[in-house]
């Protein structure tokens, strides 16, 4: 059997599964309000009522996850806001691999290569204005302006734009992509399977962050 | 087809409030709580199930203590907010220039309330599920109970007995509001108007005042609220062209990845 190290905590792998369910839940409701043609699915406030469900597990499962793992959820936090020179080089180098397979061009990467950080740093930044906007138009319909409301609404909805894309992005990079394939051994295991990730998948797309492990037996 | 309205002459108006009772029968609506302010049992303001209410306004108005009446509802704006930014087209303008609305396929969002710039719409709301229903004056074109397909007078309108409320084409109620306008500035009521000739496109329900519309409570020049159309012509069409782009690129990442992929497999294969 082949080499395989530990990159995601049981814990970490469930938050990501509340997360895939709600805000796949959240986007499918969001969106029949922003396409006028399926407006008629919103009939009667049901998807709204899903919408609501889905909200409180998005909110309850980050909840209970940091108090429970606080020096991770401290340490992937901070990593978001940590850019270096590598992660520049990364990003220009991204096209050739995306398009050309050049899997040689990348430079070495940690724990998450530039654009996973990119995408978790979106979903801090814009995973909270949902939240504080979503809280306002759920508990504050009555009580705020209408003008706060209305900037609570547009909010919203630039929230949704940039997330909703860069979740197709996410899923599509890490599931459906040529270079993803054979699925066994990569980040999909490692995420929603078993948390293992093969030495090799590891080597080859987080040289830096496997370098650490392999001396000090940690995962994120 | 001709553009009718209502024309409410607050001068001739008594606050009988009948025209609140006819509407709650006509449209079946039930009774809100009232409260008791001196001799005038009342409800605070138009409610989910209170689509017209006569105001009191206590003013000064040209050196004397008044009443200054107003009638509060939907005013079946031509430039209507609430129209542009209902996502399910629940609101959608009559043929006859009104505001129409279609209950059954309101989801509850509550935008038309955010926007409405003289606040009308209102509606229950479960505040834990989010599940609501806006309702409003929709100038009885309410389907199941449209007094306009069958050319019978609004039912605020026909049960009025003064003639404060008229209901005709709105090119004749504009006429003979600004006659009426006139001849109350020739008794002195110097900042008498005509309120919603012009507001907002020009409303579906237009008012003879005597003195000024914010003595009223009424918006001195209420304005289309900019967001709506942030809302409706930027990020709506930008968001689903980005969507749609997203798509397209990703599914041609996917061909072009899918060649380079087999071509570099074919490559390595060679060299071994």
């Amino acid at each position: 059997m082949a080499k395989e190290v530990e990159r995601y905590s049981k814990a970490t792998r469930y938050l990501h599964w509340m997360h895939a369910i709600s805000f796949s839940i959240l986007l499918l409701t969001g969106l029949i309000l922003f396409v006028p043609a399926l407006g008629f699915l919103a009939e009667d406030s049901w998807t709204r009522i899903l919408h609501r469900i889905a909200a409180v597990l998005f909110v309850v499962a980050p909840m209970i996850y940091v108090p429970l793992n606080m020096k991770r959820s401290g340490r992937g936090i901070l990593s978001a806001f940590k850019w270096g020179k590598e992660d520049i080089r990364w990003l220009l180098a991204a096209p050739r691999y995306y398009f050309l397979c050049d899997e040689e061009a990348m430079p070495p990467q940690g724990h998450m290569n530039a654009g996973q950080k990119m995408w978790w740093l979106i979903a801090l930044v814009f995973g909270s204005l949902f939240v504080v906007t979503g809280g306002m138009m759920w508990f504050a319909k009555d009580t705020a302006s209408p003008g706060l409301l209305q900037w609570a609404v547009i909010i919203h909805d630039v929230s949704f734009i940039v997330t909703m894309i860069m979740f197709f992005v996410h899923i599509y990079m890490s599931a459906v992509h040529p270079l993803t394939r054979p699925l066994k051994g990569g980040s999909w295991d490692s995420m929603f399977c078993n948390g293992k990730m093969s030495a090799d998948f590891a080597k080859a797309h987080y040289a830096k962050w496997y370098e650490e492990v392999s001396e000090n037996k940690d995962s994120g | 087809m001709t553009e009718k309205a209502i024309l409410y002459d607050s001068t001739s108006c008594i606050a009988c409030r009948g025209c609140q009772v006819a509407c709650k029968q006509w449209n079946d609506n039930p009774l809100d709580k009232e409260e008791n302010w001196g001799d005038c049992p009342q409800t605070a303001d138009i409610s989910a199930s209170t689509w017209l209410k006569i105001m009191l306004n206590e003013a000064k108005s040209y050196g004397d203590d008044t009443f200054l009446f107003t009638r509060r509802a939907c005013m079946h704006c031509t430039d209507a907010a609430c129209i542009k930014v209902c996502p399910t087209g629940a609101l959608s303008r009559h043929e006859l220039g009104f505001v129409t609305y279609d209950k059954d396929i309101c989801s509850g969002c509550g935008y038309c309330m955010e926007f409405c710039p003289f606040g009308v719409p209102q509606s229950t709301r479960n505040t834990l599920t989010g599940a609501a229903k806006m309702d409003k004056c929709t100038l009885c074109t309410t389907p199941g109970a449209d007094r306009m397909s069958e050319n019978y007078e609004p039912a605020c309108v026909k049960t009025c007995p003064t003639d404060a409320l008229v209901f005709g084409d709105r090119d004749d109620l504009v006429i003979l509001g600004n006659q009426k306008v006139s001849e109350l500035k020739d008794e002195g009521y110097n900042n008498a108007s005509l309120y919603g000739e012009n507001e907002l496109g020009g409303l579906h329900v237009l008012y003879v005042l005597e003195d000024s519309p914010d003595r009223y409570g009424l918006p001195l020049t209420p304005e289309f609220p900019a967001m709506a159309d942030v809302w409706q012509d930027i990020i709506q069409p930008v968001g689903l062209a980005a969507g749609g782009l997203l798509l397209a690129g990703l599914g041609l990442n996917y061909i072009i990845a899918s060649r380079a992929k087999a071509a570099r497999e074919k490559a390595a294969k060679k060299e071994v």
